[in-house]
């Protein structure tokens, strides 16, 4: 199923081949946006090699051009690869084939040092509940990006400034477990946004949070494309869904 | 879900109990089989030919695990023959042999000489006679053309004779001599006389010969060559057992062989010197064919191959009126070769008639060595003149009969065979510290006062030389008359020394002597190790090897005693009781006792093994001005009573250490599993809290996992203790078990419900800004101090326990003792020791590891984030890297102070290096631990 949620964007449909368990369908911006991101021909396979265990193909030549200040929302059931397609774009794992380019820029020419310095400079990843680390204050989670180029006293105010900006200017000092789902979520994306990143990279911001917290996450997320700044997000919640520039659905 | 289910499920507690049950089989099979390796070394090398060493009362009291001075033979006596025949009637006795110091013999070597190869070519009337009945003679178409290495016109020359003889460390030389004269090639003359024609062999005209002083001849031609008589040689002195040929076969073995023609010899009442002198002169007065005198003249069934020198020593007696109505043939078997260092040479060089030299024509030498043989020794000092050729074996054997000795052997007893020692210090190794008391000084280097044909020899030629004495003069009967040396064979020392054994080397009398190796010198400094050799006198430091040994009986007339009186010096005996060294212990206790009770001491040596004694030797030698200097420190080979079971208590207690230290690890292993396990389960006990399980339900929930496991370790335990049927493993399996139960029942009582309210405190902004690897690594432990604090602990564990180890390894070879034995037997054990010690250290590894497992799923997420984040690989490693290096660095401080503690509790010379090794452990476990957890 496609739905097209703006009459602006345009809708290109990639493999259809009816006989593979898993279609992805796109919908594309106009080719004149610049294009932070993109995922070309992507298949991820599970399992099958060892075990006796028979491989799972969860997508199959998925395509996805992503925009700047565009939010592209990958819908899809519990399965469906959302979280799959959102770690490979990241380029923390990578398909079982297809390209991913970061900028025009193939991962698969890149060393893993590259591949994380580029990471730093472009993409923010908000994983599903936050991932903070424990025993470190949320400003000092904000911060944690800005380590490996020794910025991190530079950035001390802006960390400040996108915690005011996410609601927690008053909880910069709580640890995560001081701390509410919707909360950590905003911790977060602050950390995401701590180094001008390009792309937002967002799974599941709104699952188990109570709508006023996921409205609030929802807005955040919206602000920031108004920067410019890209935002791939895999979600079922509707209003998520509904206020996404693009939406991918994964049957 | 059933317990079992549970179990299985659980897989620290699976995990657990398969370390547990593999570590138990392990180390107890490990430990057996060291146990087992250790009691076969031991029983193996630990009875030696006799069990019990029997010395009159008046000797030593020897205490029971001291050391055993390896001159049992003193000449002291002191046992009689009818104490012998009763120990030999005791019902436990397998074997006694007595043994005692005969005599010292002097004895003048033969005359040396110096042929030089003057062959003149065959000529019938010189040759032909000898040549013509003898086989292996050369017929005389085949004789070679005249050669020698003397020109035709004499030439003069000067020969140097020099005697040169070395202790091992320091060389003296004896007597250098010079003689001149004019020697040319000879010549055969025949003259017709009024009774036919008369053969001579001469020199060229205008030759002088070259002469030394009396009592050495002078020089003279003769078929194969030129001969000059040299210097005579200086005295040798040896000293003489007796033994009884039987017994000491019976102790010995089959390298006791060669005593066997011994027991053939005559008895004691039949063994009067003339009558046997006399004997053998009627045998060759009926012409002995070649091959008689070849093989020897048969006496008695034996076949007497050294028969000329005991003629020749007859005839020399009898002339100078040494041989008494009491005087006793002694029989004797001879040992090859002497130890005693002695170098004779000769330096040849041609001179004008200003004696000025002309041409060095070479130095011969010859050392008394191996060619030796006491009292019948044919030719040790027959030199060859440079570039000369032996042609006398062109008439066979022929008058090749060794003429030996050129003067009766002088027998004395005026001396005890065993050097005396002070005790010293026991150092911490087990080495004993002694000192040698020095005696008087004997003068050696003597010629005898007269020549061969009675001419008065002129003493100046030699100046004496002084030589300390380690031994007492020994009271005797009347004066012994002359004895006569009856040699029946000859002896390898090395077989005897074989067939005592290298470890059990106990004193098998003067024919095997313990030798002694000088470690320092008389500064303190370390020596190459130089063996010492044995003085001219036979009175020094060490003995000179045996010469020979006598028939047992002849024993009291050498001594000078008139009947058999108590001339016993000590009886070997040998227990019939069969077995190793423990086995026998009952029986060879019982038979000391009853030996004992003869009024005899009775020292029991089964279970002995050789030790180094270190000996400080004082006083030993005088320099020209006459002071005198020590020689430093020599190290001996004594014998330790009771080694055995000290070397087999002490390696045992270290087997059971280091299984003890093991099985250490299988507890801290246990109990960082139980934590682990403790850590999975709280939440699951939670919800069933909710659910409505009271606290008894859930530790019986717990107890019943743990169960599980407890009945699989059990039926190990008991398999295992069953199948080796050793009181050890069953404690190791008991307390397996034991530390499991303790682990259930403190995993069941921390699983108790607990209200888990987050009180901590806002974030303290003054911690350390995390700004790098380093900064976090150290945030995220002083985070989750408690297993940090867990982690650090476990691996200061396990630092110490591996420093332990290596103490314990080091200190093997000084807990087994000084001795052979303990060496072998530390060997033995090495092997397994070092792999209980592997094993520990990877139980204790593993106790690591699984503690750090504890954050392992935490950590996983951390790094996931970091590396989300941008943290490039590099940063991740220098994370972990950090990580274990803090840990590290506290987990150092607590290994090395307990290893350095345990190292001091176990084995306090090697607690430093327990330390390093326990700082080498934790700094490998850093990298080790880095790995893994990526």
């Amino acid at each position: 199923m496609t739905d097209n949620l703006n009459p602006e964007l345009t809708t290109t449909t990639e493999s259809t081949d009816e006989s593979q368990l898993t279609r992805a369908n796109t919908i594309v911006r106009a080719e004149d946006h610049a294009r932070p991101l993109q995922l070309s021909n992507i298949t991820i396979r599970y399992g099958g090699d060892r075990g006796g265990a028979e491989p799972v193909t969860v997508v199959e030549d998925f395509n996805l051009t992503l925009h700047a200040g565009e939010m592209h929302c990958i819908a899809g059931r519990s399965g469906s690869g959302k979280t799959s397609i959102l770690t490979v774009g990241a380029g923390l794992t990578f398909p079982t084939s297809g390209r991913v380019l970061w900028e025009g820029d193939s991962l698969e020419q890149m060393g893993d040092d590259e591949i994380a310095d580029r990471r730093r400079a472009l993409i923010g990843y908000v994983d599903q509940g936050g991932a903070l680390i424990d025993g470190m204050s949320a400003l000092e989670n904000v911060l944690l990006p800005a380590v490996p180029d020794g910025e991190v006293e530079q950035r001390t105010e802006m960390a400040k400034d996108l915690l005011d900006l996410v609601g927690l200017g008053r909880r910069m000092r709580h640890r995560p477990a001081q701390l509410s789902g919707g909360e950590r979520q905003r911790v977060a994306i602050a950390r995401a946004l701590i180094l001008g990143t390009r792309v937002l990279v967002v799974d599941e911001p709104t699952a188990s949070l109570d709508r006023a917290s996921a409205n609030r996450i929802i807005s955040i997320l919206k602000d920031t494309t108004n920067d410019g700044i890209a935002v791939l997000v895999a979600s079922h919640d509707h209003e998520l869904v509904r206020l996404s520039d693009t939406l991918t659905e994964l049957n | 879900m059933n317990a079992v289910q549970r179990f299985i499920r659980s897989r620290v507690l699976l995990l657990t109990a398969a370390i547990l049950i593999v570590a138990m089989c392990l180390s107890v099979f490990i430990q057996t089989q060291s146990q087992a390796a250790l009691n076969r070394t031991v029983d193996e090398n630990s009875r030696g030919l006799y069990d019990i060493l029997v010395q009159a009362k008046s000797a030593n009291s020897k205490d029971s695990g001291q050391l055993i001075q390896p001159d049992i033979a003193t000449g002291q006596g002191g046992i009689s023959f009818q104490q012998l025949e009763k120990i030999r009637g005791l019902d436990g006795t397998s074997v006694a042999a007595p043994i005692s110091l005969v005599s010292r013999v002097t004895q003048n070597l033969e005359t040396p000489r110096l042929d030089a190869m003057d062959y003149l070519g065959y000529n019938a009337g010189l040759a032909g006679g000898a040549t013509a009945g003898d086989p292996t003679g050369t017929d005389a178409k085949n004789w070679p053309a005249p050669e020698s290495v003397l020109s035709d016109q004499p030439k003069k020359y000067r020969l140097t004779a020099t005697a040169v003889s070395s202790d091992g460390v320091s060389d003296h030389t004896l007597f250098t001599t010079s003689a001149e004269g004019t020697l040319g090639k000879g010549k055969v003359v025949e003259q017709q006389t009024a009774g036919g024609k008369s053969i001579q062999i001469t020199g060229p005209a205008g030759e002088t010969g070259i002469k030394f002083p009396a009592p050495a001849g002078g020089s003279e031609h003769n078929l194969f060559n030129l001969s000059v008589a040299l210097p005579m040689a200086p005295q040798v002195t040896e000293s003489v057992v007796a033994v009884d040929p039987t017994a000491e076969r019976a102790l010995l073995g089959s390298a006791g062989d060669f005593l066997a023609p011994l027991q053939k010899a005559p008895p004691a009442d039949a063994r009067n010197a003339g009558a046997i002198g006399r004997y053998f002169e009627q045998l060759f007065a009926k012409s002995p064919t070649q091959q008689e005198l070849e093989d020897g003249p048969d006496f008695l069934g034996v076949k007497l191959k050294y028969w000329a020198p005991l003629m020749t020593q007859y005839q020399q007696a009898k002339l100078a009126g040494q041989l008494t109505d009491s005087s006793q043939a002694i029989p004797l078997i001879v040992r090859q070769g002497t130890s005693l260092d002695l170098k004779y040479s000769v330096k040849i060089q041609e001179i004008d008639d200003s004696g000025k030299v002309i041409k060095d024509v070479g130095t011969v030498s010859r050392s008394l060595d191996k060619d030796y043989l006491p009292f019948v020794s044919r030719s040790p000092f027959a030199l060859e003149w440079p570039g000369s050729t032996d042609h006398s074996q062109l008439l066979g054997n022929t008058g090749n009969f060794s003429q030996g000795l050129y003067q009766p052997a002088q027998w004395t007893t005026d001396f005890a065979a065993a050097p005396k020692y002070k005790d010293g210090d026991t150092s911490a190794n087990g080495a004993v510290q002694k000192s040698a008391t020095p005696g008087d000084w004997v003068t050696v280097n003597k010629l005898p006062e007269k020549s061969a044909f009675g001419a008065i020899v002129d003493q100046a030629q030699r100046t004496p030389v002084q030589e300390r004495s380690y031994r007492d003069n020994l009271a005797t009967g009347s004066k012994p008359a002359t004895p006569l040396p009856m040699v029946y064979g000859t002896f390898d020392p090395a077989q005897i020394q074989k067939a005592a054994g290298d470890v059990n080397k106990l004193p098998l009398g003067g024919y095997d002597p313990a030798p002694m190796t000088l470690e320092k010198d008389g500064s303190g400094n370390s020596t190459a190790a130089d063996v010492l050799k044995p003085s001219l006198s036979a009175t020094g430091l060490v003995s000179q090897s045996a010469g020979a040994i006598t028939d047992y009986y002849g024993l009291a007339a050498a001594r000078g005693y008139t009947s058999n009186a108590d001339v016993i010096d000590a009886v070997r005996v040998r227990a019939s009781a069969p077995g190793n060294w423990k086995q026998a212990q009952p029986e060879v206790d019982k038979l000391a006792a009853e030996i004992r009770d003869m009024g005899l001491e009775a020292t029991v040596v089964a279970g002995s093994a050789r030790e180094d004694a270190n000996i400080f030797v004082p006083g030993y030698s005088k320099d020209d001005a006459g002071k005198e200097a020590a020689l430093g420190t020599v190290q001996q080979s004594w014998v330790r009573q009771d080694a055995a079971d000290a070397v087999s208590g002490s390696l045992t207690s270290t087997n059971i250490t280091l299984l003890f230290l093991t099985l250490c690890g299988a507890t801290l292993l246990t109990g960082a599993s139980t934590v682990s396990y403790i850590r999975q389960r709280r939440s699951e006990a939670g919800i069933l809290r909710a659910m409505g399980w009271n606290q008894k339900k859930i530790r019986s929930w717990v107890l019943e996992e743990f169960g599980i496991g407890a009945a699989i370790i059990a039926v190990a335990g008991i398999a295992l203790s069953l199948l080796s049927w050793n009181l050890a493993t069953a404690i190791v399996s008991a307390s397996v078990l034991l530390i499991y139960f303790a682990a259930a029942f403190f995993a069941a009582q921390q699983l108790r419900h607990r209200d888990v309210v987050d009180q901590e405190p806002q974030h303290d902004e003054r911690l350390i800004a995390i700004d790098s690897p380093l900064t976090f690594a150290y945030r995220q432990l002083a985070t989750n101090r408690f297993n940090s604090i867990a982690l650090a602990i476990a691996v200061g564990v396990f630092g110490t326990a591996v420093g332990a180890l290596i103490a314990l390894l080091i200190d093997i070879p000084r807990a087994a003792g000084a001795s052979a034995l303990s060496g072998l037997a530390a060997a033995s054990v090495a092997l397994p020791s070092v792999i209980l010690a592997i094993g520990g250290v990877l139980v204790g590894l593993v106790l690591t590891l699984v503690t750090g497992r504890f954050e392992l799923h935490a950590k996983r997420e951390q790094i996931g984030t970091l590396r989300a984040m941008g943290w490039n690989p590099d940063m991740l490693g220098q994370v972990r890297f950090f990580e274990n290096a803090l840990v590290g660095a506290v987990a150092l401080v607590l290994a090395i102070l307990g290893a350095l503690g345990l190292g001091l509790l176990l084995a306090p010379y090697a607690a430093l290096w327990a330390a390093l090794a326990g700082l080498v452990a934790v700094l490998c476990w850093i990298p080790i631990a880095t790995k893994v957890v990526k």
